[in-house]
């Protein structure tokens, strides 16, 4: 399966007669199943609504982005339920990433019940999946609120392979935690693209981790993408 | 003397562990939930509310049965008699709960309707928002009161329409409040997140979206019965309630139209008026308590 961007452009606050301001004109790369795609750039140039119209969040002004050679505002129902299943995106902000109301429990069975698991094993899929992101099971009975920001980026990343993805977007995913436990997220990543073979987008400012853990770089700067290391 | 200090100080929380110890409850969880009341306007609220629900306890006598009319207070009757003989006080404990539920009835049904036009636009945005916000400003000019003298000029007078008309007419700003908070709100990580692992609208509205507008819709709802329960007295007092279920609005408007006025009998008009004024505050304030706090228990600015 590939997941492609073709020629997209977004525009900001045009209307009939206003023009709008646009972000970026005629992007297209595309991402690879077991890669990482590593976007840079200063702030300001779009990378994180690039990053959202690739997860099919945002829709671009122009262009289209491809699943297996189709458009996805194309797409009809079903199809388009199969990829919201397939593409999903991990953000900045891990205090922000689960609710505040909820345990982490509710939180991450509310996922499994919408994957139609039975009640029985639902709790060994929650188990396993502790172990991969190495958390104990002490954490599901807490509020987002009693978990550091490293605790909660690792389980908002668990929660993600529960829907068992192909291409994650990844937002800035260590930008808001401090350096030892960027190292850990990063090497987490590393080991679940490894097992899964799972297609990264890695949006950052942060150049060194970009060349840790990308094949492939881009650099969105002034509309354009300009490829750094192919 | 020392030793006696030390011992009060400690003594409360000695017996809160004991009873968290060996009974399994943690008072301390709930005393931290309770301080977000007013407690003054909880203590009236209470009182009323124990009015309304058991009436025959605190009334001396049934509210229909007749005595001498036109009685001054006296030891048999509290209050004195109104016109056809009916014991005052007897009709203020039973209007109680009339009072009541028309303020919590109208407040629900209008909290219901601004609950979702305000989630739907907010959470939809684009071309809905703009209709449901459209139509919400036309409501929000209507003069209320003038369209209910209407409406009740033509309905059959009864509580349940003035429950309806009021209901149906106040959601206004209950809506705009929740689409504020909801637009803010839908721009959360979490619900960036769970639109993305594909979940229903329906389902981010009411477990990601609704569980978050609760401490900004308790002290709407609150205000909303509150004003109800004024507009229903003004209403009533201008002869638009139902006569067969005396509220204090109808007390009053009684009182004004059979010569309580007239002839100076303040224990047929004060009360029910203080009643009134009373049970909208202890309303009010609990709403005001709820709406100054945020959930850690500060005072918070963001609290609308």
């Amino acid at each position: 399966m590939s997941l492609k961007a073709e020629n997209i452009s977004k525009r900001y606050g045009s209307g009939l007669l206003r023009e709008g301001k646009c972000i970026f004109r005629e992007v297209s790369f595309e991402l690879e199943p077991g890669k990482t795609f590593g976007l840079m750039g200063p702030s300001g140039e779009g990378k994180s609504t690039l990053g959202r119209i690739i997860a099919g969040l945002e829709s671009p002004t122009d262009g289209a982005v491809l699943l297996n050679g189709n458009p996805l505002s194309g797409m009809k129902k079903a199809e388009y339920a199969a990829f919201r299943h397939r593409v999903q995106m991990m953000f900045q902000d891990p205090t922000d990433s689960f609710n505040p109301r909820k345990r982490i429990e509710h939180s991450i069975s509310e996922v499994l019940k919408l994957l139609n698991n039975q009640e029985t094993k639902r709790l060994q899929i929650t188990k396993e999946m502790l172990k991969t992101i190495g958390l104990p099971e002490e954490v599901l009975a807490r509020y987002p609120a009693q978990l550091s920001g490293g605790q909660l980026q690792r389980l908002a990343l668990g929660r993600i392979l529960l829907l068992e993805p192909e291409y994650i977007v990844l937002d800035e995913p260590t930008s808001a935690l401090d350096v030892s436990v960027q190292a850990q997220i990063l090497h987490l990543l590393k080991k679940v693209q490894e097992e899964q073979g799972i297609g990264y987008l890695l949006i950052s400012h942060d150049e060194a981790v970009i060349r840790f853990m990308s094949e492939r770089i881009g650099m969105l700067k002034k509309g354009k993408l300009d490829m750094i290391r192919t | 003397m020392m030793q006696k200090e030390i011992y009060i100080q400690e003594s409360p929380r000695q017996w809160k562990d004991f009873i968290a110890h060996y009974l399994n409850l943690d008072i301390r969880k709930y005393e931290k939930a309770f301080k977000k009341f007013n407690r003054g306007g909880l203590f009236l609220f209470f009182f009323f509310l124990i009015l309304a629900l058991f009436p025959s306890l605190f009334a001396p006598y049934p509210p229909t049965e007749r005595f001498v009319s036109y009685e001054p207070p006296s030891v048999a009757h509290l209050l004195g008699t109104n016109d056809i003989g009916n014991d005052i006080l007897s009709e203020l404990v039973y209007g109680a709960r009339i009072s009541m539920m028309v303020g919590f009835a109208s407040a629900c049904i209008s909290t219901l309707i601004g609950l979702m036009i305000g989630l739907c636009s907010g959470y939809f945005r684009g071309t809905m928002d703009e209709l449901l916000m459209g139509f919400t400003d036309v409501v929000l000019i209507i003069p209320k009161i003038p369209l209910i003298i209407i409406i009740g000029a033509f309905l059959h007078p009864s509580i349940w329409t003035l429950i309806l008309v009021l209901g149906l007419l106040s959601w206004e700003s209950i809506a705009r409040v929740v689409r504020s908070k909801t637009l803010q709100i839908r721009e959360a990580g979490y619900v960036k997140s769970a639109q993305c692992m594909g979940f229903s609208s329906f389902h981010i509205m009411a477990s990601d979206i609704f569980p978050n507008l609760i401490h900004v819709l308790l002290p709407k709802f609150m205000l909303a019965t509150a004003s109800a329960m004024i507009s229903e007295a003004s209403l009533s007092f201008l002869g638009l309630g139902d006569i067969n279920m005396k509220s204090w609005g109808i007390m009053l408007s009684f009182a004004f139209s059979r010569g309580g006025f007239i002839r100076d009998m303040w224990w047929w008009y004060i009360p029910p008026g203080v009643c009134i004024t009373l049970c909208v505050m202890s309303i009010a304030l609990i709403g005001f308590g709820f709406e100054g706090k945020d959930e850690n228990g500060k005072r918070g600015v963001d609290a609308e």
